[in-house]
């Protein structure tokens, strides 16, 4: 499977009377999006803001970022089996809106998750403080349940995104990067000598505000498969989660997951990437049991060498990795493991809930509880109170005058497991 | 929890539900629970039915309690 991914930079974004790009600048038109987004019923008013780097405003809470993309050729749909009809995606051509974002808020359900600041300390936790985004600010219908609120607002990220990237559709990107994955036995084939690398992604799927849907399937009810990697940059998987906001992907994460670009960077120079594996974080033992049983055996399956095993959250989920990791293991094949730490606020506490003699290659993406002060900012898009009750705050988080103290838990992909950020830690 | 508590000897089980954490954290007598969001029932059921597995749970954690144990043990 081969894909050109086409990257337009975006320097700038303002409102305006069509959706376009034009030299590099992104206009879109807020009516457009607003009569797309109250088409559907359970949302009743939303309004639009633009969030520019430096500025001095914070956005919270962060439902999902999602990166404005379009297929220009091949088969598919942006967000297949989500918004658009279920055909296998990653291959042909695809353009992306590089260095723009639709971020989405409002009131969500229960726990109120994520901060983007668009300038100070906050800012350098994120990397969508880097980025133009359009913030759509949404609300919905009383007497939704929680379920059908957070589908709302879920299904109206993509299909903005989607609606955004069509703004790509004919114009020449300013680079274009070709990936390929070839079918098994002609992959092995054609590197013959370099270690077959295999990569299993761990998705999210412990129920509400904790779900990932692959092809539109929510994950928890799947058992583990093959995926070509070009599939997860056109949009196959999506996000459903935010708590804690730290370490959970956004849509965005996985559309650049680092993981993928980079195996893919030294794909046929050091190694031979054959391909992934998506997988789950179900909360019954059995599922992840059964979970990592299969894992294991598709790795084994495709004759891996070594596989890296990237987590999505914290706490059970370190037993999914652990269980990964102790079973591939235990077929002779190596793995490093991708996860971030709890290790309280001073960095002391034991990082994971789980632990293995096997999990002897660990990278991690920096400790969640470390604190942090947040200072006030001029603007404040969505719900500042929000801070109080979120994971990472507690009462009192948010102060008189609108600064905010907390972990750094609260920071929208602050530890992201996928490498998408700057934290880390070695070994001394 | 548990450790500390064994450690003023007395006996204790543990009813988890990822029991490899419990495993990992030394505890000698494991009970699984149900799953991580309700350990001790389940919702799906109707009442009658989750007062059975109730009950089966806290009488399967007795039971491990009065039950000499050389070892970590798990209670399936």
């Amino acid at each position: 499977m081969k894909l050109e991914l086409g990257r337009i930079f975006i320097r700038d974004v303002a409102f305006g009377a069509e959706t376009r790009v034009e030299n590099g600048v992104l206009t879109v038109n807020q009516e457009e999006l607003r009569k797309l987004i109250l088409a559907d019923e359970r949302l009743v008013a939303v309004e639009f803001h633009i969030a520019k780097p430096g500025e001095s405003v914070r956005i919270i809470p962060v439902k999902d970022v999602i990166e404005p993309r379009v297929k220009v050729e091949g088969p598919g749909g942006m967000f297949p089996g989500m918004i658009a009809k279920v055909d296998t995606v990653g291959s042909g051509r695809t353009h992306v809106l590089k260095g723009c974002a639709i971020v989405t808020t409002g009131k969500i359900v229960a726990f109120q998750e994520g901060i983007i600041d668009m300038t100070g300390p906050g800012a350098e936790l994120t990397p969508f403080s880097q980025l133009l985004n359009i913030v759509v600010h949404a609300t919905p219908r009383e007497g939704l349940t929680q379920h059908e609120h957070e589908a709302a607002l879920r299904f109206m990220g993509l299909k903005v995104a989607a609606h955004v990237g069509q703004a790509g559709k004919s114009v020449q990107p300013d680079e274009v990067i070709t990936y390929e994955t070839l079918p098994l036995l002609q992959q092995v084939a054609k590197y013959p000598n370099l270690p077959k690398v295999v990569y299993a992604y761990m998705l999210q799927s412990q129920g509400l505000m904790h779900d990932t849907y692959v092809y539109g399937v929510d994950v928890k009810k799947i058992i583990p498969t093959f995926i070509y990697p070009t599939e997860v940059f056109d949009g196959a998987i999506t996000s459903g989660n935010c708590v804690s906001a730290c370490d959970k992907n956004t849509t965005y994460h996985h559309q650049n997951s680092p993981v993928i670009e980079d195996l893919f960077e030294r794909h046929g120079k050091d190694i031979n990437f054959l391909g992934a594996i998506v997988t789950n974080e179900n909360v019954y033992l059995a599922d992840k049991e059964r979970s990592s049983n299969m894992t294991a055996k598709l790795v084994e399956f495709l004759g891996a060498d070594g596989a890296i095993v990237s987590e999505e959250g914290f706490g059970n989920p370190d037993t999914d990795l652990i269980m990964n990791c102790k079973k591939i293991e235990a077929k002779g094949i190596k793995t490093v493991l991708v996860t971030d730490e709890y290790a309280g606020r001073d960095g002391a506490s034991q990082s994971l809930a789980d632990a293995d003699k096997a999990a002897n290659a660990v990278v991690t993406a920096g400790n969640a509880n470390e604190t942090i002060v947040l200072p006030p900012m001029a603007k404040v898009i969505g719900y500042p109170e929000q801070a109080n009750v979120i994971a990472g705050g507690w009462a009192g988080s948010l102060r008189p005058d609108g600064s905010i103290v907390a972990e750094i838990q609260v920071i929208t992909g602050a530890t992201n497991e996928l490498g998408f950020n700057k934290l880390s830690a070695r070994g001394i | 929890m548990v450790k500390e508590i064994e450690r003023a000897g007395i006996p204790v089980v543990h009813v988890c539900t990822v029991v490899p954490i419990s495993l990992t954290v030394g505890a000698n007598r494991i009970v699984p629970a149900v799953a991580i969001p309700h350990p001790l029932g389940n919702p799906n059921l109707d009442a009658g039915e989750e007062k059975k597995v109730r009950r089966n749970l806290v009488m399967k954690a007795l039971n491990a309690l009065t039950t000499e144990v050389h070892g970590q043990t798990v209670f399936e």
